[in-house]
Order: C-alpha cells, then sequence, then structure tokens
C-alpha cells in the first residue's frame, strides 16, 4: 500500500492534537474526522486491516481533506500529512473504490483536460509569435473561469515591454489528478505537458495558478518529468522583480487591502514575501488578514479541485473567511482557484480580486 | 447502553436528535466514532496500537447553542442515554471518553466570540472555541488570555474549565478557575442557568467553582465570561543551572515567599535536565535547570528580575543568562510535538501533584522512591511547573519504554505505578492533581483524596443529575 511509505506520519499523528486548530475542514465541519490526527488514526486502522480500506465514511474523509498543509508548515517536525492524505487516495483508487463524484471529474480531465467538461475557453488571444524565452502557462481555472487573470498578467508583461509566448491547459498538467489519488494518469500528464512546455523553447516559465507552479516545482521531478533548464516562478514572484527592476511603476493613491495566502505558495513552497512585495510596490498598504498568519483561507486550494469534489463545503469555508475579514476590506488573492472558489459561493457581496488584476490597474 | 445500529430505538433516538439539532449535526459514522474514541489517555491510544476495539459513542451530536444542549439533555434523559461532553479531545485523564456509549456532545460549534469589553478587561466568549483561535482574537483586539498551555491548540476553552487547566504563565494570572467570571451552564435536566455575574462576592457559596472542574458530570458549560490582560510592555527570562534540585527549591520557594510575582517558574530535576531539556532545548548540562521570567511595565520587571536573580546567587549556581531562559520560552510547546513527547510503544503518565512548600520535596521523593523501587524498568522524571505563595506544582513522569506485551498485562502495570505513586504523594500531603483532572483514569482514587467529603460531591451528582447522564464513570462517580 501507498500509505505504507507514511508510517512514521501515521504513528506521530494519530495521537497529536498539536496542529488541531489549523485543521482548515475541521474547524468548519467540527468533525474530529476531519483533523490531522482524526485521519491518521484512520489511516493506521488501514494500515492494520485492510479491509477497512473499503469503509465508505473512512474514503469519504480522505476525500474531504483540503490539503492545505498548515498543519505542516506548523507542525516542529514537519510531518507530511498531506502527502499520506494523497497516499491513501492513491490506495483508494487502486483499489477502484473512490466515490463516484471522483471519478466523474477525472473522467472530464481525461477527456477535456479540465475538471469542468468545458470545451471553450474564453481568453482573449495575446503573445508573441516566435519562440521567446518567457512562457505564461494558463491553468484550467484561469481558462476556463477567471479569463480576467491571464488577461490582466499579459497585460502586465505588455507594459513591462516583454515578449512571451502562451501555453494552456488544454491538456491536463497533472496536477487535479495526483491530487485525487490517480498516480499513473498524473505521471503521462506531467509527461505531456513537458513536452508542450519544451516545444516552446522558453527558458523562464511562469504562471499565476500556485498549484501549477508547485506541480512544475516539485512534482515533476518526482514524476521523472524535471524541468530542468527551466526558471519557475508564480506570477507575482515574476511582477515582483519587474518592479524591482523598475520596469514597472505604481500609480494612483495608496488603496488598503488584505492578501490571502495561497496554500501552495506559503505552505508548500514558503512564498510569502513576494505577492506582499508586488502589491506594495504596486501602490497597495496590506493590512493583515484575520488575526494569525497561520490559518488556511484558501478555499480548499490544496486539493486543486476541491469546488467540485465538495461543492457543499465550500459555503462554510467562505463563512469562515468573511467571519475573519475585516468589514468593507478588499480581499486579494494569488490563486485564480481560491478567487473562483470565493466568488462562484453565495453568501456575500464581497468579491475578490486576484493580485494581477489588482496590480494591472494600478500601474503606468 | 450501547444502542445497537440494528436497533429501532437507535433510529427513533437518531430521529429526535436530529429533529432538535438538523441532520447535520447528528453523526454516527465510523470515521468519527473512532475519534471520540481516543483522546490524549494512554489506556485508549495503547488499546487502539494493539488493534483492539474501542469503546465508543452511538452519536455524535454538534450542538450550536446552549438550547440545543438543552435539548439533547432532555432527549437523553428521557431515553437515559448517558451523554459525554467532549471538546478538543485533548485530555489525558480519559474524562472525555465515551466509555458507555450513547451521545458524544461535542461543544466545538459553539465557538463565537460574543463580546470584548476593554472597560472590565474581560471577553464572552462560548466555550466550544479553540483556545488558540480565542487568544489570537483577544491579541488582533490589543489584549490577551493570558492563557497558555501546551495545549493551546488542541483544547476548547470549555474543556479547561471542564477540568480546572492551567497555562505556562499561572503563577502571575492564575489558573482557569482565577480566570473565568462567569459562566452558562445547562444542568443535565436541560435547564440553562447562569452564575453571578463577578467571581468575588459575599452572596452565598460560590456557584461557579462548583461547576468549574467538574468534567461534564454535573453539566454542560456552554458560555464564559473570562478576565482579558494588556499586553505586557516587556517579557523577561532567565536560566540558572543548580547543583541540585533541593537546591534549585530554597531558590524558587524563596521568590514565592519574598513575594516576588514571576509569571513563570519552571525546575527541572536533574533526570529531566539530562533527558528534555537537552533533546528540546540543546543544553547540555549536568544539573537541575530552573528558569523563570517576569512581565509587565520594563522597570518593574527589571527591578523584579534582580531580585530574583539575588536569591538564586544565594545557592551559587551556574548563571546560564537571559537567552537560555528565552530559548526555553521561545521552545516551549516544542516538548510536546512527536518526536519529542513520549510515544508508543512507550508506557507514559505524568503524576501531577500539588503540595505546599514544606511538603513538596517530600511528596516527590515518595513518589520516585515507589517508581524506582517498585518498577525497575520504569524511568521516573520531573519538573515544578506552576508555582503559588505557599507551594508548587510537581509535574512527575515515569516512562516504560517497553511495556509487556499483552494489553491487559500493560494497563495493569500501568494502573499499578499510578496507585502506589499516588497514594504515596496523598500520604505525603500531597493533592492529586493540579491541572489535569481526575477523569476515568483517577477516579478509583477520589474517596481516598476526599475521604468522607466525597459523600458530599457524590450527593450533588445525585441532586443534579438524577438519571444518571452526565458523563457517568468519571471522577469516581458511579457508572451505568
Amino acid at each position: 500500500m501507498n500509505i505504507e511509505n507514511y508510517k512514521d506520519v501515521i504513528s506521530a499523528c494519530r495521537f497529536c492534537f498539536m496542529c488541531r486548530h489549523l485543521a482548515t475542514i475541521g474547524n468548519v465541519s467540527f468533525k474530529e474526522s476531519d483533523t490531522p490526527r482524526g485521519r491518521a488514526l484512520i489511516a493506521d486502522k488501514v494500515l492494520k486491516d485492510k479491509q477497512h480500506l473499503k469503509n465508505q465514511d473512512y474514503i469519504d474523509c480522505f476525500y474531504r481533506a483540503e490539503l492545505s498543509a498548515a498543519s505542516r508548515k506548523h507542525c516542529v517536525s514537519s510531518l507530511k500529512l498531506t502527502f499520506l492524505v494523497r497516499a491513501m487516495r492513491e490506495d483508494i483508487v487502486d483499489a477502484g473504490l473512490e466515490p463516484e463524484k471522483v471519478k466523474k471529474i477525472a473522467e472530464a480531465l481525461r477527456q477535456s483536460g479540465n475538471p469542468f467538461g468545458a470545451t471553450e475557453a474564453g481568453i482573449k488571444e495575446k503573445g508573441t509569435k516566435g519562440k521567446p524565452a518567457l512562457l505564461y502557462y494558463i491553468d484550467a481555472y484561469t481558462l476556463y473561469k477567471e479569463p480576467k487573470i491571464a488577461e490582466s498578467f499579459m497585460a502586465i508583461l505588455e507594459k513591462a515591454g516583454l515578449e512571451f509566448s502562451v501555453l494552456k491547459e488544454i491538456e491536463s498538467s497533472g496536477k487535479a489528478f495526483s491530487c485525487m489519488g490517480y498516480r499513473k494518469e498524473a505521471a503521462a500528464a506531467a509527461a505531456k505537458t513537458l513536452s508542450a512546455i519544451r516545444k516552446t523553447g522558453c527558458t523562464t516559465l511562469v504562471t499565476s495558478c500556485p498549484a501549477s507552479f508547485d506541480a512544475f516545482k516539485n512534482d515533476y521531478q518526482k514524476q521523472g518529468a524535471a524541468l530542468d533548464g527551466i526558471e519557475i516562478l508564480h506570477s507575482s514572484q515574476f511582477i515582483a522583480e519587474l518592479f524591482k527592476n523598475k520596469k514597472l511603476k505604481a500609480a494612483g493613491k495608496t488603496v488598503k487591502i488584505s492578501y490571502i495566502d495561497s496554500d501552495y505558495l506559503k505552505n508548500y513552497n514558503s512564498i510569502t514575501e513576494a505577492p506582499r512585495k508586488a502589491l506594495e510596490a504596486a501602490g497597495f498598504e496590506l493590512v493583515e488578514f484575520g488575526s494569525n498568519t497561520e490559518e488556511s483561507y484558501a478555499m480548499g486550494e490544496g486539493s486543486v479541485v476541491y469546488d467540485q469534489v465538495n461543492p457543499e463545503l465550500l459555503p462554510k469555508l467562505k463563512g469562515r473567511l468573511l467571519e475573519k475579514s475585516n468589514p468593507g476590506q478588499e480581499i486579494v488573492s494569488a490563486s485564480p482557484y481560491t478567487k473562483y472558489a470565493f466568488n462562484s459561493t453565495p453568501g456575500s457581496t464581497l468579491k475578490m480580486r486576484s493580485l494581477e488584476e489588482a496590480i494591472a490597474g494600478r500601474i503606468s | 447502553m450501547q444502542t445497537s445500529r440494528d436497533n429501532y430505538v437507535f433510529e427513533m433516538i437518531r430521529s429526535e436528535l436530529s429533529w432538535a439539532l438538523g441532520d447535520e449535526y447528528v453523526q454516527s459514522g465510523d470515521a468519527d466514532k473512532l475519534g471520540h474514541s481516543i483522546d490524549y489517555y494512554w489506556v485508549p491510544e495503547l488499546w487502539h496500537d494493539r488493534g483492539e476495539k474501542l469503546p465508543g459513542p452511538d452519536f455524535i451530536v454538534h450542538p450550536g447553542t446552549a438550547q440545543e444542549v438543552s435539548e439533547v439533555l432532555k432527549i437523553a434523559n428521557k431515553h437515559k442515554i448517558p451523554v459525554t461532553p467532549w471538546g478538543g479531545g485533548s485530555g489525558s485523564q480519559g474524562g472525555a471518553l465515551p466509555i458507555y456509549g450513547g451521545i458524544a456532545l461535542d461543544t466545538k460549534r459553539m465557538d463565537k466570540i460574543i463580546e470584548i469589553d476593554p472597560l472590565s478587561m474581560s471577553v464572552t466568549v462560548e466555550t466550544g472555541i479553540n483556545t488558540q483561535h480565542l487568544e489570537w482574537e483577544i491579541e488582533k483586539a490589543g489584549y490577551s488570555t493570558m492563557h497558555f498551555p501546551a495545549s493551546i491548540a488542541c483544547a476548547t476553552l470549555g474543556g479547561f474549565i471542564a477540568h480546572r487547566g492551567t497555562g505556562v504563565l499561572s503563577t502571575k494570572y492564575g489558573k482557569i478557575e482565577d480566570m473565568i467570571m462567569s459562566m452558562e451552564i445547562v444542568t443535565p435536566t436541560g435547564e440553562i442557568i447562569n452564575t453571578l455575574p463577578v467571581p468575588r462576592h459575599a452572596s452565598g457559596p460560590d456557584l461557579a467553582q462548583l461547576f468549574l472542574g467538574s468534567e461534564g458530570t454535573l453539566g454542560v458549560v456552554t458560555k464564559a465570561t473570562m478576565k482579558i490582560h494588556p499586553i505586557p510592555e516587556c517579557r523577561k527570562f532567565h536560566a540558572f543551572l543548580f547543583k541540585t534540585m533541593h537546591e534549585a527549591m530554597a531558590a524558587g520557594a524563596k521568590i514565592m515567599t519574598s513575594r516576588l510575582h514571576p509569571c513563570v517558574i519552571r525546575l527541572y530535576d536533574e533526570a529531566e535536565t539530562a533527558k528534555l531539556i537537552k533533546r528540546v532545548l540543546g543544553i547540555d548540562k549536568q544539573g537541575a535547570y530552573l528558569v523563570f521570567g517576569f512581565d509587565g511595565p520594563e522597570g518593574i520587571v527589571d527591578l523584579e528580575m534582580k531580585y530574583a536573580c539575588a536569591i538564586c546567587s544565594e545557592q551559587n549556581p551556574e548563571d546560564l543568562g537571559t537567552e537560555m531562559g528565552q530559548t526555553w520560552w521561545d521552545h516551549r510547546y516544542k516538548f510536546f510535538y512527536p518526536p519529542y513527547m513520549f510515544h508508543m510503544p512507550q508506557a507514559f503518565g505524568t503524576l501531577d501533584t500539588v503540595a505546599t512548600f514544606a511538603n513538596i520535596e517530600n511528596v516527590y521523593w515518595a513518589m520516585k522512591k515507589t517508581v524506582t523501587e517498585n518498577f525497575p524498568q520504569a524511568t521516573f522524571i520531573g519538573h515544578f511547573s506552576h508555582w503559588y505563595e505557599w507551594g508548587c506544582m510537581l509535574y512527575a513522569r515515569f516512562i516504560i519504554d517497553e511495556p509487556p506485551k499483552d494489553s491487559r498485562e500493560a494497563i495493569a502495570l500501568y494502573n499499578k505505578i499510578w496507585d502506589m505513586a499516588i497514594r504515596a504523594a496523598i500520604k505525603e500531603g500531597g493533592v492529586i492533581n493540579e491541572h489535569h483532572g481526575v477523569g476515568l483514569k483517577l477516579g478509583r482514587i477520589m474517596k481516598d483524596l476526599y475521604g468522607p467529603a466525597f459523600k458530599v460531591l457524590s450527593e450533588i451528582k445525585e441532586t443534579l443529575d438524577p438519571n444518571n447522564i452526565m458523563n457517568p464513570g468519571k471522577m469516581g462517580f458511579k457508572g451505568v
């Protein structure tokens, strides 16, 4: 079983409560099974007796996990509970026991390359012909749900006078597959995406999607598809550098906003400064969101397609976020998924903007 | 009652609970039953580790208000079903284990801050709130609860109220029973009552203190008003290494009896200094490590620090300075994370005891002698955590690296250590215990501890809970 690779995590987390305050789903469902300890206890039962893998209640619990990695970031031993959850999902998939809703999303990914089964992207084509060194990768959520993010980023690139080409996630990058437990499909998708990236001849790859960024940066190498020789950046890092190198200048009065950290940027890649620096350089005054910097408010970003797998939990996640927000304060996210999940979930008139949209409107 | 899922009554009760709370907040799935069948008590951990079946709840309910708690308790009374309140589930005494099945009443949905009163410096809050979440919100408002237990991230405020919990800064800011000003309580029969709005009065006995520490046996505390404090201008620490624990104890006691006001004093015996202070803090020294801190206006802090250091210097210890004191503060919770915390397959327990300065060292030596002479396979370590004007708390621990393979045999050995060590402590004037509570683990000791006074406690329980639905079998009260 794949979870056997995480015996150390199971052994340590099954009786440990020290990160339960950061249980993103547990904080809104109030269930013990939605805490790191609760999940590790179940994994331990399965490890002791494989028959427990068939327990539908246990399976549902593992697909409710949001993989924010807030707990791992907090843990003094950095125990990889998120990887244990993924390994458990792989075991569930290997046994053909994944929930029907997960099977349907996987099938949509196979057929259309995106979890929505969408075929038409509403994005305006931009980019330079030929083989520029800079490649902008547009993920499925940006492509099909939040095209303004890509349009804003490309407008920023044009303002900075940069040549670039574009690669769209017409075929899955593999991140959604890997988070749902489809290991083989994830590896195949990584190989295909790697080939498409190589064909562009780029030396710098930028994406607005933190999950795609994490896939390129961390997953691909493990899947045998390393992007050697290509610098991989999140759009916030790239924009921060443009400001630093004086290729962009801010215009207009200082405006207060709150920035919400991305799980994949903060918890998986320790990137917290670049988005803040980019926003500050664009003339925003940052008001720290909520009461702490540890809790995840990314609406389930870690599970990549969480809105598709657990739509019933999104109002609760949004409720938590609204509860912690400063009244009247605009919120900005560096994650297309988070923006889409927040704005498409009913419950408030407050709209979240992407970092790219916020900055594009403030540069001269 | 262990309600069978195949029983018609099971579905009838589920329907009643669902009607009161909504379907979403009544669970009976295996995943949650597992989570509610193990707390931080060593015995259920052992049973789980050995693959044995654990007793668990039939239903897990998540009421959102005191009224909903009341509805649940009325249903439970009607059907005479046990109700076990559950907050964070991080208690070490088995107090939240639903040992007779029935309903696990999970309080975490009641997690709202109702009001911060800056004039009276208090917060009114629902008791299901996670204490780290509470502290974060209070800090955002510019204050602090000053409640910093190792379990701050795990436990709910209600959990601390239930077993009279404490935090690292208790020496200055008090235990939870000193911090709580008033409470809303749902009694076992479902009445919603409030204690008086202030904690000091001459209007009869203090009802609040009756419920503080009642571990869910006398009802469910649903709301509390708690003191809050200004963020201190500074907090400073200093550490010393004494040649012996006795010398360090003399210094610590003198700091307290001189009526200085440290926010914390912690003294580690030689064994724990060698084992844990080295491993967690990287301070590799032989002797007894003592750390203390003061907080408040800097001028006062510096002055008190000067006096405290002078008291310590009388014993001629090694001065470890402020840095090695600050290191302890910065890593104060690290002791409880894996791999630093004791873990399976080890057997381990915290022999939490409190006594006067006149008795505390005798208690320590009596327990140590009992454990080491009767159980040579056990290691005994200890530190003194929470200090008062009259005495302090001993956080003694025993650890067995390889307990018996047979679960029953292992538990029998474990219980025997407790039985002998605790009775040795009581004989020397020790009280079991200071802040972990009684729960299932120490219920059998309550009669020894209280003597004839335990009858009074039992009769209060019987009067308030005529059907014995509230957390039966805990705190030495009768089971089902």
